[in-house]
C-alpha cells in the first residue's frame, strides 16, 4: 500500500508544481510570441515601421504598416504550405501596396537541419524580391519555374515557392493593387 | 575534498557520459548541427540533472523500492516540463531550434542512470557535484561535436560565417551519417590519447 500512496502524493505535488510554472510562464510565453511576430515584420520590410494595424479577413491574417503620415508602406500576411519535407512550413511575407514581394519569414517549419532549413537563407529569399503574382512561374527550375532550388533540398524549395504564391493569393483576394489604379 | 574533487572532475573525461559511457546518444546525435544547439541542449540536460539529482538524493529514503524507478522518472519529467516552459518563456530563439527535443531529455538516459547510479545511494553534496560534472561533460561533448559539424557541413560557427556564402560546404556533416562520423573520430582520438598516456606512464 506504502507505494500507491508515496506515488499517488509524489504525482499530486508534481503537477502542483506544474501548474504554478505554467501559470507564471503563461504571460512571458504569449509576449514572446507576439514580439517574435513583431520582430519578423520589422526584419521583412527595409524601413522604419512606424505603425501597425492587424487585420483579419476569412481566414487570412494581415499586418498593415503605415509609415507616420499613415500612407499604407508594404502589408504582411501570414501564409503556409503542407508540402514541406518534414511537414508545414509557415512563413510571414511582406509586400509592397503595389502586391510586390519584398521578403518573408519563416516562422516555423520541420526541415531537415543543414539542408532544408536554408530557406530562410537571404541568397535564397533574395530570388523572390520584387516578384508579383501574374507572370511568373511559380515553380522551382526543375519544374521550369523562376526559383534556383536549394542543393539537395528541392521540396523545401518547392514548398517555400507554393507558400509565397499562396501568401500573394491571399493578398490579392482582400486588397486593391495600387499600381493599376 | 578530494573525493569532492575526483566526483566533480570524473565526469570530463574519465566517465565522460557521452565519449566513454555512450548514454544519451539521441539527442547527442540529433541535435548537434550548430554549436549553438549543442550548447543549448548540454546546459537544458545539466539544469535537469542538477535538479533531479538533488531531489533524487534528498527523498531516497522515503521512496519505497518497488517504484524507485516510476519516481524518479516522475522526477525528471516534472524538472523537464519546467525548462520547457521557461525556454518557451524566456528564450523564444533557442524553442525555435530545441524545442522538439527538450521532451526528449525524459528519456535520456544520462539524468536516469546517474539517480539510479550514483543520487539514490549519494548525499546532496556528492549527487550535485556529480551532476556538475557529468552535465560538464555532455556539454563539454556536444559543444565539440557540434562545432565539427557546423564548421564543416554550414562553414559557420555559433552561425558566424567562416567562408563566403557561395562555398559549397560538406553537407554530410550536416545530417544524420555525419553525426555517426563525427562523433566516432572523436571516440577514437579520445581512446588512442588515452592509449598513448597509459604507455608512456
Amino acid at each position: 500500500m506504502r507505494p500507491v500512496i508515496f506515488l499517488t502524493l509524489a504525482a499530486l505535488i508534481s503537477a502542483a508544481l506544474l501548474a504554478t510554472v505554467s501559470d507564471f510562464t503563461r504571460e512571458p510565453i504569449a509576449a514572446a510570441k507576439a514580439e517574435m511576430k513583431r520582430k519578423a515584420i520589422e526584419q521583412i520590410f527595409p524601413f522604419e515601421v512606424e505603425n501597425m494595424k492587424t487585420v483579419t479577413k476569412g481566414k487570412s491574417v494581415f499586418y498593415e504598416v503605415y509609415d507616420s503620415e499613415n500612407a499604407l508602406r508594404g502589408i504582411a500576411v501570414e501564409a503556409d504550405t503542407d508540402k514541406g519535407y518534414g511537414g508545414t512550413i509557415e512563413i510571414l511575407l511582406g509586400v509592397s501596396p503595389e502586391h510586390r514581394v519584398i521578403d518573408y519569414k519563416v516562422l516555423s517549419h520541420l526541415e531537415t537541419p543543414g539542408l532544408g532549413d536554408k530557406i530562410d537563407k537571404p541568397k535564397f529569399r533574395k530570388q523572390f524580391h520584387e516578384k508579383i503574382l501574374e507572370g511568373p512561374i511559380w515553380k522551382v527550375h526543375k519544374d521550369g519555374g523562376f526559383v534556383d532550388e536549394l542543393t539537395a533540398a528541392t521540396i523545401s524549395s518547392r514548398a517555400i515557392t507554393d507558400a509565397v504564391q499562396n501568401g500573394l493569393e491571399q493578398i490579392n483576394e482582400h486588397y486593391s493593387n495600387t499600381a493599376e489604379q | 575534498m578530494k573525493e569532492s574533487l575526483n566526483i566533480l572532475t570524473r565526469g570530463l573525461v574519465q566517465e565522460n557520459p557521452v565519449t566513454k559511457m555512450l548514454l544519451g546518444l539521441c539527442p547527442v546525435l540529433a541535435v548537434t548541427t550548430s554549436a549553438v544547439n549543442g550548447l543549448g541542449m548540454g546546459l537544458a540536460t545539466t539544469f535537469v540533472l542538477l535538479g533531479s539529482n538533488m531531489v533524487i538524493s534528498l527523498t531516497s529514503k522515503l521512496i519505497p523500492d518497488t517504484v524507485r524507478i516510476p519516481s524518479f522518472v516522475l522526477i525528471i519529467a516534472t524538472f523537464v516540463t519546467i525548462v520547457d516552459m521557461l525556454i518557451k518563456a524566456f528564450s523564444p530563439e533557442l524553442n525555435q531550434s530545441l524545442g522538439i527535443f527538450i521532451p526528449l531529455i525524459v528519456v535520456n538516459c544520462i539524468i536516469l542512470g546517474r539517480a539510479e547510479a550514483f543520487a539514490s545511494r549519494s548525499g546532496l553534496w556528492y549527487s550535485m557535484l556529480d551532476a556538475i560534472g557529468m552535465g560538464a561533460g555532455f556539454t563539454l561533448s556536444l559543444l565539440l561535436l557540434s562545432s565539427i559539424r557546423e564548421i564543416l557541413g554550414a562553414g559557420t560557427i555559433f552561425n558566424m560565417p567562416l567562408v563566403g556564402e557561395d562555398a559549397s560546404t560538406i553537407l554530410v556533416f550536416a545530417l544524420p551519417p555525419g553525426a555517426f562520423a563525427s562523433l566516432g573520430a572523436i571516440i577514437a582520438l579520445m581512446n588512442a590519447l588515452e592509449k598513448k598516456k597509459g604507455a608512456a606512464a
